[in-house]
Protein backbone atom coordinates (compact mmCIF):
# COMPACT_ATOMS: atom_id res chain seq x y z
CA UNK A 1 0.00 0.00 0.00
CA UNK A 2 2.86 1.96 0.39
CA UNK A 3 4.44 1.38 -2.91
CA UNK A 4 1.56 2.14 -3.94
CA UNK A 5 1.84 6.14 -2.50
CA UNK A 6 4.78 5.88 -3.63
CA UNK A 7 4.22 5.13 -7.18
CA UNK A 8 0.92 7.84 -7.88
CA UNK A 9 3.45 10.34 -5.57
CA UNK A 10 6.16 10.25 -8.60
CA UNK A 11 3.79 10.84 -10.96
CA UNK A 12 2.61 14.19 -9.73
CA UNK A 13 6.14 14.95 -8.95
CA UNK A 14 7.84 17.93 -11.47
CA UNK A 15 10.64 17.19 -13.45
CA UNK A 16 12.93 19.01 -11.31
CA UNK A 17 11.65 17.03 -8.22
CA UNK A 18 12.30 14.01 -9.93
CA UNK A 19 15.39 14.22 -11.11
CA UNK A 20 16.69 15.87 -7.82
CA UNK A 21 15.59 12.65 -6.12
CA UNK A 22 17.34 10.46 -9.30
CA UNK A 23 20.53 11.73 -8.58
CA UNK A 24 20.11 11.20 -4.62
CA UNK A 25 19.09 7.60 -5.47
CA UNK A 26 22.06 6.61 -7.87
CA UNK A 27 24.84 8.22 -5.38
CA UNK A 28 23.22 6.26 -2.36
CA UNK A 29 23.01 2.68 -4.67
CA UNK A 30 26.68 3.73 -5.61
CA UNK A 31 28.23 4.52 -2.21
CA UNK A 32 27.11 1.07 -1.43
CA UNK A 33 26.40 1.40 2.08
CA UNK A 34 22.74 0.08 2.00
CA UNK A 35 21.73 -3.41 2.15
CA UNK A 36 20.70 -5.46 -0.65
CA UNK A 37 16.99 -4.57 0.13
CA UNK A 38 17.16 -1.13 0.25
CA UNK A 39 19.23 -0.67 -3.00
CA UNK A 40 16.55 -3.35 -4.58
CA UNK A 41 13.85 -0.94 -3.60
CA UNK A 42 15.92 2.55 -4.65
CA UNK A 43 16.64 0.42 -7.53
CA UNK A 44 12.94 0.25 -8.24
CA UNK A 45 12.08 3.92 -7.39
CA UNK A 46 14.80 5.34 -9.34
CA UNK A 47 13.44 3.15 -12.53
CA UNK A 48 10.18 5.02 -11.87
CA UNK A 49 11.40 8.11 -11.08
CA UNK A 50 13.12 7.75 -15.07
CA UNK A 51 9.98 6.68 -16.80
CA UNK A 52 8.42 9.82 -15.01
CA UNK A 53 10.86 12.27 -16.35
CA UNK A 54 11.04 10.71 -20.02
CA UNK A 55 7.04 11.02 -19.67
CA UNK A 56 7.40 14.33 -18.82
CA UNK A 57 9.93 15.43 -21.62
CA UNK A 58 7.67 13.56 -24.15
CA UNK A 59 4.66 15.80 -23.15
CA UNK A 60 4.97 18.12 -25.65
CA UNK A 61 2.12 20.40 -25.29
CA UNK A 62 2.72 23.31 -27.66
CA UNK A 63 -0.18 25.20 -26.71
CA UNK A 64 0.49 28.16 -25.75
CA UNK A 65 -2.44 29.17 -23.05
CA UNK A 66 -3.22 32.79 -22.92
CA UNK A 67 -3.70 34.72 -19.33
CA UNK A 68 -4.64 37.86 -19.12
CA UNK A 69 -4.95 40.57 -16.50
CA UNK A 70 -8.05 41.64 -15.04
CA UNK A 71 -11.60 39.31 -14.61
CA UNK A 72 -11.50 37.33 -18.04
CA UNK A 73 -8.97 35.20 -16.94
CA UNK A 74 -10.53 33.98 -13.54
CA UNK A 75 -14.28 34.30 -15.31
CA UNK A 76 -13.38 31.90 -17.88
CA UNK A 77 -11.83 29.12 -15.02
CA UNK A 78 -14.64 29.65 -13.12
CA UNK A 79 -16.69 28.33 -15.88
CA UNK B 1 -19.14 60.45 -59.08
CA UNK B 2 -17.15 62.40 -61.92
CA UNK B 3 -14.90 65.15 -61.85
CA UNK B 4 -14.05 65.58 -65.14
CA UNK B 5 -17.82 66.15 -66.30
CA UNK B 6 -19.24 68.36 -63.58
CA UNK B 7 -15.97 70.49 -62.35
CA UNK B 8 -13.44 71.43 -64.29
CA UNK B 9 -10.90 70.67 -61.95
CA UNK B 10 -7.69 69.61 -63.10
CA UNK B 11 -6.75 65.98 -62.55
CA UNK B 12 -3.04 65.38 -61.12
CA UNK B 13 -1.76 61.89 -61.73
CA UNK B 14 0.67 60.60 -58.38
CA UNK B 15 3.55 61.65 -60.80
CA UNK B 16 2.79 65.11 -61.40
CA UNK B 17 1.89 65.30 -57.70
CA UNK B 18 5.24 64.35 -56.45
CA UNK B 19 6.87 66.66 -58.99
CA UNK B 20 5.32 69.41 -58.08
CA UNK B 21 5.84 69.26 -54.03
CA UNK B 22 9.87 68.64 -55.42
CA UNK B 23 9.88 71.69 -57.49
CA UNK B 24 7.85 73.92 -54.69
CA UNK B 25 9.88 72.28 -52.13
CA UNK B 26 13.31 72.87 -54.40
CA UNK B 27 12.34 76.37 -54.83
CA UNK B 28 11.20 77.67 -51.12
CA UNK B 29 13.83 75.76 -48.95
CA UNK B 30 17.74 76.63 -48.90
CA UNK B 31 20.03 74.90 -51.09
CA UNK B 32 22.19 73.72 -48.31
CA UNK B 33 20.88 73.44 -44.71
CA UNK B 34 22.09 72.06 -41.18
CA UNK B 35 19.37 70.08 -39.22
CA UNK B 36 20.13 69.32 -35.26
CA UNK B 37 18.29 66.18 -33.91
CA UNK B 38 19.01 62.83 -32.32
CA UNK B 39 19.77 60.09 -34.50
CA UNK B 40 17.33 57.30 -34.57
CA UNK B 41 16.49 54.09 -36.15
CA UNK B 42 20.06 53.77 -37.89
CA UNK B 43 20.24 51.24 -40.64
CA UNK B 44 23.62 50.64 -42.34
CA UNK B 45 22.61 48.91 -45.06
CA UNK B 46 24.92 46.88 -47.13
CA UNK B 47 25.07 48.54 -49.87
CA UNK B 48 26.87 51.09 -47.99
CA UNK B 49 24.67 53.39 -48.12
CA UNK B 50 22.47 54.51 -44.54
CA UNK B 51 19.43 55.10 -43.79
CA UNK B 52 18.10 56.57 -40.66
CA UNK B 53 16.12 59.22 -38.62
CA UNK B 54 16.39 62.87 -37.05
CA UNK B 55 14.09 63.64 -34.34
CA UNK B 56 13.63 66.12 -31.73
CA UNK B 57 10.78 65.24 -28.71
CA UNK B 58 7.63 66.17 -31.16
CA UNK B 59 8.92 65.46 -34.22
CA UNK B 60 11.09 63.01 -36.90
CA UNK B 61 12.67 63.89 -40.26
CA UNK B 62 14.00 60.68 -42.26
CA UNK B 63 17.24 60.79 -43.74
CA UNK B 64 19.65 59.17 -46.14
CA UNK B 65 23.64 59.43 -46.12
CA UNK B 66 25.28 57.57 -49.50
CA UNK B 67 28.22 55.87 -48.73
CA UNK B 68 30.44 58.06 -50.16
CA UNK B 69 29.83 60.50 -47.80
CA UNK B 70 29.62 58.03 -44.98
CA UNK B 71 32.91 57.23 -45.41
CA UNK B 72 34.10 60.68 -44.05
CA UNK B 73 32.48 60.83 -41.07
CA UNK B 74 35.18 60.22 -38.17
CA UNK B 75 32.44 58.71 -35.65
CA UNK B 76 30.24 56.26 -34.88
CA UNK B 77 26.63 56.81 -35.67
CA UNK B 78 24.34 55.10 -33.34
CA UNK B 79 20.42 55.47 -32.24
CA UNK B 80 20.21 57.95 -29.66
CA UNK B 81 23.36 60.29 -30.59
CA UNK B 82 22.61 64.02 -31.38
CA UNK B 83 23.93 65.50 -34.22
CA UNK B 84 24.34 68.05 -36.98
CA UNK B 85 23.09 66.73 -40.28
CA UNK B 86 24.13 69.01 -43.02
CA UNK B 87 22.57 68.63 -46.60
CA UNK B 88 19.46 69.23 -48.54
CA UNK B 89 15.93 68.18 -48.72
CA UNK B 90 14.60 66.31 -51.53
CA UNK B 91 11.45 64.52 -52.40
CA UNK B 92 12.25 60.81 -53.13
CA UNK B 93 9.50 60.45 -55.91
CA UNK B 94 8.83 56.64 -56.00
CA UNK B 95 7.46 56.68 -52.05
CA UNK B 96 6.17 60.50 -52.09
CA UNK B 97 8.53 61.29 -48.81
CA UNK B 98 10.99 64.13 -48.68
CA UNK B 99 14.01 63.34 -46.56
CA UNK B 100 16.90 64.93 -45.72
CA UNK B 101 20.32 63.89 -48.19
CA UNK B 102 23.17 64.21 -45.49
CA UNK B 103 26.24 64.94 -46.86
CA UNK B 104 27.98 66.10 -43.27
CA UNK B 105 27.28 64.51 -40.17
CA UNK B 106 28.17 66.11 -36.75
CA UNK B 107 28.06 64.93 -32.95
CA UNK B 108 26.17 67.38 -31.09
CA UNK B 109 26.75 65.90 -28.10
CA UNK B 110 24.68 62.79 -25.88
CA UNK B 111 20.97 62.82 -26.69
CA UNK B 112 17.94 63.62 -24.78
CA UNK B 113 16.96 59.80 -24.27
CA UNK B 114 20.87 58.47 -24.05
CA UNK B 115 21.23 60.81 -21.51
CA UNK B 116 18.32 59.99 -19.93
CA UNK B 117 19.29 55.79 -19.99
CA UNK B 118 22.66 56.63 -18.35
CA UNK B 119 21.07 58.74 -15.85
CA UNK B 120 18.27 55.90 -14.58
CA UNK B 121 21.14 53.24 -15.21
CA UNK B 122 23.65 55.31 -12.63
CA UNK B 123 20.56 56.10 -9.87
CA UNK B 124 19.20 52.41 -10.29
CA UNK B 125 22.62 50.56 -10.01
CA UNK B 126 23.26 53.17 -6.93
CA UNK B 127 19.92 51.01 -5.38
CA UNK B 128 21.50 48.23 -6.11
CA UNK B 129 18.76 47.01 -8.87
CA UNK B 130 21.92 45.21 -11.04
CA UNK B 131 23.83 43.44 -8.34
CA UNK B 132 24.74 39.79 -8.91
CA UNK B 133 23.44 38.69 -5.36
CA UNK B 134 19.99 40.17 -6.09
CA UNK B 135 19.31 38.35 -8.97
CA UNK B 136 17.46 34.84 -8.43
CA UNK B 137 18.50 31.58 -10.05
CA UNK B 138 16.17 30.36 -12.75
CA UNK B 139 14.84 26.91 -12.47
CA UNK B 140 16.70 24.11 -14.14
CA UNK B 141 13.75 22.52 -15.68
CA UNK B 142 11.10 24.88 -16.10
CA UNK B 143 7.56 23.53 -16.64
CA UNK B 144 5.25 26.58 -16.54
CA UNK B 145 6.83 29.55 -18.41
CA UNK B 146 4.81 33.29 -18.73
CA UNK B 147 5.87 35.18 -21.68
CA UNK B 148 5.12 38.75 -21.16
CA UNK B 149 4.69 40.30 -24.66
CA UNK B 150 2.75 41.78 -27.73
CA UNK B 151 0.27 39.18 -28.91
CA UNK B 152 0.55 40.49 -32.58
CA UNK B 153 4.80 41.34 -32.45
CA UNK B 154 7.21 38.85 -33.78
CA UNK B 155 8.69 38.09 -30.77
CA UNK B 156 6.37 36.07 -29.32
CA UNK B 157 6.51 33.49 -32.24
CA UNK B 158 10.60 33.67 -31.96
CA UNK B 159 10.15 33.10 -28.46
CA UNK B 160 8.03 30.18 -28.18
CA UNK B 161 9.78 28.63 -31.14
CA UNK B 162 13.12 28.64 -29.29
CA UNK B 163 11.50 27.33 -26.70
CA UNK B 164 9.74 24.41 -27.49
CA UNK B 165 12.44 23.04 -30.56
CA UNK B 166 14.62 22.59 -27.03
CA UNK B 167 12.05 21.84 -23.96
CA UNK B 168 8.96 20.47 -25.61
CA UNK B 169 7.63 19.73 -22.75
CA UNK B 170 7.00 22.97 -21.22
CA UNK B 171 3.74 25.06 -20.68
CA UNK B 172 3.60 28.66 -21.81
CA UNK B 173 1.48 31.03 -21.02
CA UNK B 174 1.27 34.35 -22.97
CA UNK B 175 0.23 37.41 -21.34
CA UNK B 176 -0.18 39.78 -23.81
CA UNK B 177 1.00 43.15 -22.94
CA UNK B 178 2.00 46.80 -25.55
CA UNK B 179 5.65 46.95 -25.65
CA UNK B 180 5.84 50.15 -27.00
CA UNK B 181 4.46 53.71 -26.81
CA UNK B 182 2.70 55.74 -24.06
CA UNK B 183 2.13 53.49 -21.39
CA UNK B 184 3.56 50.06 -22.35
CA UNK B 185 5.98 49.99 -19.04
CA UNK B 186 3.42 50.72 -16.46
CA UNK B 187 1.32 47.83 -18.35
CA UNK B 188 4.17 45.64 -18.41
CA UNK B 189 5.05 46.37 -14.57
CA UNK B 190 1.55 46.02 -13.79
CA UNK B 191 1.31 42.54 -15.65
CA UNK B 192 4.67 41.22 -13.52
CA UNK B 193 2.67 42.25 -10.69
CA UNK B 194 -0.42 40.79 -11.60
CA UNK B 195 1.36 37.18 -12.41
CA UNK B 196 3.28 37.47 -8.97
CA UNK B 197 0.10 38.24 -7.29
CA UNK B 198 -2.22 34.87 -9.22
CA UNK B 199 1.25 32.65 -9.13
CA UNK B 200 -0.46 30.07 -6.93
CA UNK B 201 -2.78 29.08 -9.05
CA UNK B 202 -0.70 30.38 -12.51
CA UNK B 203 2.46 28.36 -10.78
CA UNK B 204 4.53 29.61 -13.41
CA UNK B 205 8.80 29.25 -12.60
CA UNK B 206 10.04 31.61 -14.93
CA UNK B 207 8.93 34.90 -16.93
CA UNK B 208 10.01 36.20 -20.11
CA UNK B 209 9.75 39.79 -20.96
CA UNK B 210 10.76 40.95 -24.45
CA UNK B 211 9.88 42.30 -27.87
CA UNK B 212 11.57 42.38 -31.21
CA UNK B 213 14.09 45.02 -32.44
CA UNK B 214 13.06 48.20 -33.01
CA UNK B 215 14.78 51.89 -32.50
CA UNK B 216 15.58 53.44 -29.27
CA UNK B 217 12.32 54.98 -28.46
CA UNK B 218 10.62 51.93 -29.78
CA UNK B 219 12.04 49.90 -27.27
CA UNK B 220 12.35 52.90 -24.38
CA UNK B 221 9.32 51.19 -22.39
CA UNK B 222 12.19 48.53 -21.44
CA UNK B 223 14.16 51.31 -20.27
CA UNK B 224 11.58 52.97 -18.09
CA UNK B 225 12.05 52.98 -13.91
CA UNK B 226 8.38 51.03 -13.42
CA UNK B 227 9.48 48.89 -15.26
CA UNK B 228 12.98 47.34 -13.61
CA UNK B 229 10.87 48.24 -10.33
CA UNK B 230 8.30 45.61 -11.19
CA UNK B 231 11.29 43.23 -12.60
CA UNK B 232 13.30 43.91 -9.69
CA UNK B 233 10.42 43.11 -6.74
CA UNK B 234 9.30 40.13 -8.96
CA UNK B 235 9.32 36.52 -6.73
CA UNK B 236 9.19 34.24 -9.95
CA UNK B 237 12.64 34.68 -12.22
CA UNK B 238 12.70 36.66 -15.19
CA UNK B 239 14.56 36.67 -18.22
CA UNK B 240 14.46 39.97 -20.34
CA UNK B 241 14.70 39.32 -24.55
CA UNK B 242 14.58 42.34 -25.69
CA UNK B 243 15.54 43.89 -29.27
CA UNK B 244 18.90 42.69 -31.37
CA UNK B 245 22.61 41.74 -29.23
CA UNK B 246 23.31 45.08 -29.48
CA UNK B 247 20.80 47.08 -27.86
CA UNK B 248 21.11 46.89 -23.43
CA UNK B 249 17.81 48.25 -22.16
CA UNK B 250 17.39 48.53 -17.94
CA UNK B 251 15.42 45.86 -18.09
CA UNK B 252 18.24 43.66 -19.50
CA UNK B 253 20.20 44.91 -17.22
CA UNK B 254 17.99 44.40 -13.95
CA UNK B 255 16.47 40.86 -15.19
CA UNK B 256 17.86 37.38 -13.72
CA UNK B 257 19.33 36.80 -17.18
CA UNK B 258 19.17 38.24 -19.95
CA UNK B 259 18.29 36.78 -23.73
CA UNK B 260 19.84 38.71 -26.25
CA UNK B 261 17.49 38.85 -29.04
CA UNK B 262 14.03 36.87 -28.50
CA UNK B 263 14.76 33.77 -30.47
CA UNK B 264 17.42 33.34 -28.06
CA UNK B 265 15.35 33.42 -25.30
CA UNK B 266 15.07 29.55 -25.22
CA UNK B 267 18.98 28.74 -24.84
CA UNK B 268 18.67 30.78 -21.82
CA UNK B 269 15.66 29.60 -20.28
CA UNK B 270 15.35 25.82 -21.22
CA UNK B 271 17.46 23.10 -21.58
CA UNK B 272 17.85 20.92 -24.33
CA UNK B 273 15.64 17.81 -24.16
CA UNK B 274 18.13 15.99 -26.15
CA UNK B 275 20.95 16.36 -23.42
CA UNK B 276 18.62 15.75 -20.60
CA UNK B 277 17.84 12.51 -22.34
CA UNK B 278 21.23 11.54 -22.54
CA UNK B 279 21.80 12.58 -19.31
CA UNK B 280 18.78 10.32 -17.93
CA UNK B 281 20.10 7.04 -20.30
CA UNK B 282 23.27 7.69 -18.68
CA UNK B 283 21.53 7.69 -14.97
CA UNK B 284 19.22 4.83 -15.69
CA UNK B 285 22.40 2.87 -16.92
CA UNK B 286 24.05 3.62 -13.87
CA UNK B 287 21.67 2.24 -11.82
CA UNK B 288 20.83 -0.59 -14.10
CA UNK B 289 24.64 -1.36 -14.18
CA UNK B 290 25.11 -0.82 -10.17
CA UNK B 291 22.56 -2.70 -9.08
CA UNK B 292 23.63 -6.21 -11.46
CA UNK B 293 27.09 -5.77 -10.09
CA UNK B 294 25.67 -5.27 -6.99
CA UNK B 295 23.31 -8.78 -6.64
CA UNK B 296 26.34 -10.50 -8.60
CA UNK B 297 29.00 -10.06 -5.81
CA UNK B 298 26.34 -11.01 -3.20
CA UNK B 299 26.00 -14.00 -5.68
CA UNK B 300 29.49 -14.38 -5.48
CA UNK B 301 29.66 -14.01 -1.95
CA UNK B 302 26.98 -16.90 -1.56
CA UNK B 303 28.89 -19.37 -3.32
CA UNK B 304 31.90 -18.27 -1.47
CA UNK B 305 29.94 -19.28 1.82
CA UNK B 306 28.44 -22.68 0.66
CA UNK B 307 32.04 -23.88 -0.68
CA UNK B 308 33.43 -23.01 2.81
CA UNK B 309 34.00 -25.64 4.86
CA UNK B 310 31.13 -25.46 7.19
CA UNK B 311 29.25 -26.46 4.57
CA UNK B 312 31.28 -28.70 2.68
CA UNK B 313 32.18 -30.82 5.72
CA UNK B 314 30.29 -29.85 9.01
CA UNK B 315 31.92 -32.51 11.13
CA UNK B 316 35.35 -31.02 10.70
CA UNK B 317 33.95 -27.77 12.76
CA UNK B 318 33.69 -30.67 15.64
CA UNK B 319 36.77 -32.62 14.64
CA UNK B 320 39.00 -29.20 14.40
CA UNK B 321 37.73 -28.51 18.15
CA UNK B 322 38.33 -32.14 18.91
CA UNK B 323 42.00 -31.73 17.55
CA UNK B 324 42.24 -27.93 18.90
CA UNK B 325 41.28 -29.42 22.66
CA UNK B 326 44.13 -32.14 22.25
CA UNK B 327 46.37 -29.95 21.09
CA UNK B 328 46.06 -27.42 24.35
CA UNK B 329 45.93 -30.65 26.56
CA UNK B 330 49.34 -31.84 25.43
CA UNK B 331 50.61 -28.30 25.52
CA UNK B 332 49.52 -28.02 28.95
CA UNK B 333 51.24 -31.06 30.29
CA UNK B 334 54.28 -30.11 28.38
CA UNK B 335 54.27 -27.08 30.08
CA UNK B 336 53.69 -28.33 33.42
CA UNK B 337 56.49 -30.65 32.87
CA UNK B 338 58.86 -27.66 32.17
CA UNK B 339 58.04 -26.09 34.97
CA UNK B 340 58.86 -28.85 37.45
CA UNK B 341 62.18 -29.66 35.91
CA UNK B 342 62.39 -25.86 36.36
CA UNK B 343 62.05 -26.13 39.86
CA UNK B 344 64.06 -29.23 40.16
CA UNK B 345 67.19 -27.79 38.41
CA UNK B 346 66.72 -24.46 40.75
CA UNK B 347 66.42 -27.03 43.95
CA UNK B 348 69.76 -28.78 42.94
CA UNK B 349 71.29 -25.75 42.00
CA UNK B 350 70.61 -24.17 45.61
CA UNK B 351 71.58 -27.84 47.66
CA UNK B 352 75.44 -27.24 45.21
CA UNK B 353 75.54 -24.08 46.95
CA UNK B 354 74.88 -24.76 50.43
CA UNK B 355 77.02 -27.77 50.27
CA UNK B 356 79.71 -25.57 49.22
CA UNK B 357 79.49 -23.20 52.36
CA UNK B 358 81.28 -26.63 54.19
CA UNK B 359 78.82 -26.07 57.48
CA UNK B 360 80.32 -28.82 59.60
CA UNK B 361 83.39 -27.44 59.05
CA UNK B 362 81.81 -23.92 60.08
CA UNK B 363 80.55 -25.44 63.15
CA UNK B 364 83.64 -26.88 64.15
CA UNK B 365 85.70 -24.02 64.18
CA UNK B 366 83.06 -22.28 66.06
CA UNK B 367 83.23 -25.07 68.87
CA UNK B 368 86.90 -24.74 69.18
CA UNK B 369 86.35 -21.28 69.57
CA UNK B 370 83.45 -21.69 71.85
CA UNK B 371 85.81 -24.09 74.08
CA UNK B 372 88.59 -21.87 74.04
CA UNK B 373 86.26 -18.74 75.51
CA UNK B 374 84.89 -21.29 78.30
CA UNK B 375 88.62 -22.56 79.28
CA UNK B 376 89.38 -18.78 79.58
CA UNK B 377 86.22 -18.31 81.87
CA UNK B 378 86.76 -21.52 83.91
CA UNK B 379 90.17 -20.02 84.56
CA UNK B 380 89.21 -16.23 85.46
CA UNK B 381 86.45 -17.49 87.85
CA UNK B 382 89.12 -19.57 89.34
CA UNK B 383 91.28 -17.31 89.60
CA UNK B 384 88.95 -14.88 91.41
CA UNK B 385 87.49 -17.68 93.64
CA UNK B 386 91.07 -18.75 95.07
CA UNK B 387 92.07 -14.92 95.36
CA UNK B 388 89.14 -14.41 97.62
CA UNK B 389 89.79 -17.47 99.33
CA UNK B 390 93.03 -16.96 100.53
CA UNK B 391 92.37 -13.52 101.48
CA UNK B 392 89.64 -15.23 103.52
CA UNK B 393 91.73 -17.19 104.96
CA UNK B 394 94.56 -14.63 105.76
CA UNK B 395 92.02 -12.86 108.14
CA UNK B 396 90.43 -16.26 109.54
CA UNK B 397 94.61 -16.77 110.55
CA UNK B 398 94.34 -13.39 111.58
CA UNK B 399 90.95 -13.93 113.74
CA UNK B 400 92.59 -17.18 115.05
CA UNK B 401 96.04 -15.49 116.07
CA UNK B 402 93.83 -13.01 118.20
CA UNK B 403 92.48 -15.94 120.73
CA UNK B 404 94.08 -19.11 119.72
CA UNK B 405 91.93 -21.77 121.52
CA UNK B 406 88.76 -19.90 120.74
CA UNK B 407 89.58 -19.63 117.02
CA UNK B 408 90.65 -23.47 117.26
CA UNK B 409 86.53 -23.84 118.64
CA UNK B 410 85.88 -22.58 115.69
CA UNK B 411 87.43 -24.89 113.57
CA UNK B 412 90.56 -23.07 112.95
CA UNK B 413 93.95 -25.07 113.45
CA UNK B 414 97.28 -23.95 114.40
CA UNK B 415 100.26 -25.53 112.53
CA UNK B 416 103.34 -25.98 113.82
CA UNK B 417 107.12 -27.13 112.39
CA UNK B 418 107.22 -30.38 113.72
CA UNK B 419 111.00 -30.27 113.30
CA UNK B 420 111.74 -26.47 114.69
CA UNK B 421 108.48 -26.46 116.65
CA UNK B 422 107.83 -23.14 115.52
CA UNK B 423 104.37 -21.71 114.10
CA UNK B 424 104.65 -21.53 110.77
CA UNK B 425 103.62 -17.72 109.72
CA UNK B 426 105.33 -17.93 106.68
CA UNK B 427 106.49 -19.27 103.57
CA UNK B 428 110.10 -19.66 104.95
CA UNK B 429 109.06 -21.38 107.89
CA UNK B 430 108.83 -24.72 105.92
CA UNK B 431 110.07 -26.59 103.32
CA UNK B 432 109.25 -29.10 100.68
CA UNK B 433 109.67 -32.92 102.58
CA UNK B 434 109.17 -31.23 106.31
CA UNK B 435 106.60 -32.53 108.82
CA UNK B 436 104.06 -29.86 109.58
CA UNK B 437 102.09 -30.84 113.27
CA UNK B 438 98.33 -29.26 112.89
CA UNK B 439 96.89 -28.65 116.49
CA UNK B 440 93.63 -28.52 116.39
CA UNK B 441 90.69 -27.97 119.11
CA UNK B 442 90.32 -30.95 120.56
CA UNK B 443 93.94 -31.02 121.27
CA UNK B 444 94.19 -33.90 118.37
CA UNK B 445 97.70 -33.49 116.58
CA UNK B 446 97.70 -34.37 112.83
CA UNK B 447 101.11 -34.42 110.76
CA UNK B 448 101.66 -34.03 107.58
CA UNK B 449 103.88 -33.45 104.91
CA UNK B 450 104.29 -30.83 102.54
CA UNK B 451 104.64 -31.73 99.18
CA UNK B 452 104.12 -28.42 97.89
CA UNK B 453 104.71 -24.43 98.38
Amino acid sequence: MAKNDAKSDITKMSFEEAIKELTGIVSKIEEGEISLQDSLSQYERGMALIKQCRTILQQAEKRIEKISQEKEAEENENK
Amino acid sequence: MDFKKKNNTKIYTVSEINSLIKAVLADILPEKLVVKGEISNWKHHSSGHCYFSLKDENAVLNCVMWSSDFRLVKFKPADGVAVFASGFIDVYEPQGKYQLYVEKLEPAGVGALQLAFEQLVKRLAAEGFFDENHKRPLPPYPQRIGILTSESGAAIGDIVHSITTRWPCVRLFLYPVPVQGEGAAEEIAEAIRDVNRRNKELKLDLLIVGRGGGSLEDLWAFNEEVLARAIYNSKIPIISAVGHEYDTTIADLVADKRAATPTKAGVVAVPDVKEVQEQLNYIENRIVSEIKWKIQSYNEELRNILVSPVFKRPKSLVQNAQQRVDELGSRMEQYLKNKLLTAQKKLHEVYDKVIRIEPHRFLGKLFVELNNMQNRANTAIQGALSKRRMQFTAQENRLAGLNPKSVLQRGYSITTNAKTGFLIRKKDDIEIGDLIITELAQENLIESKVTKK
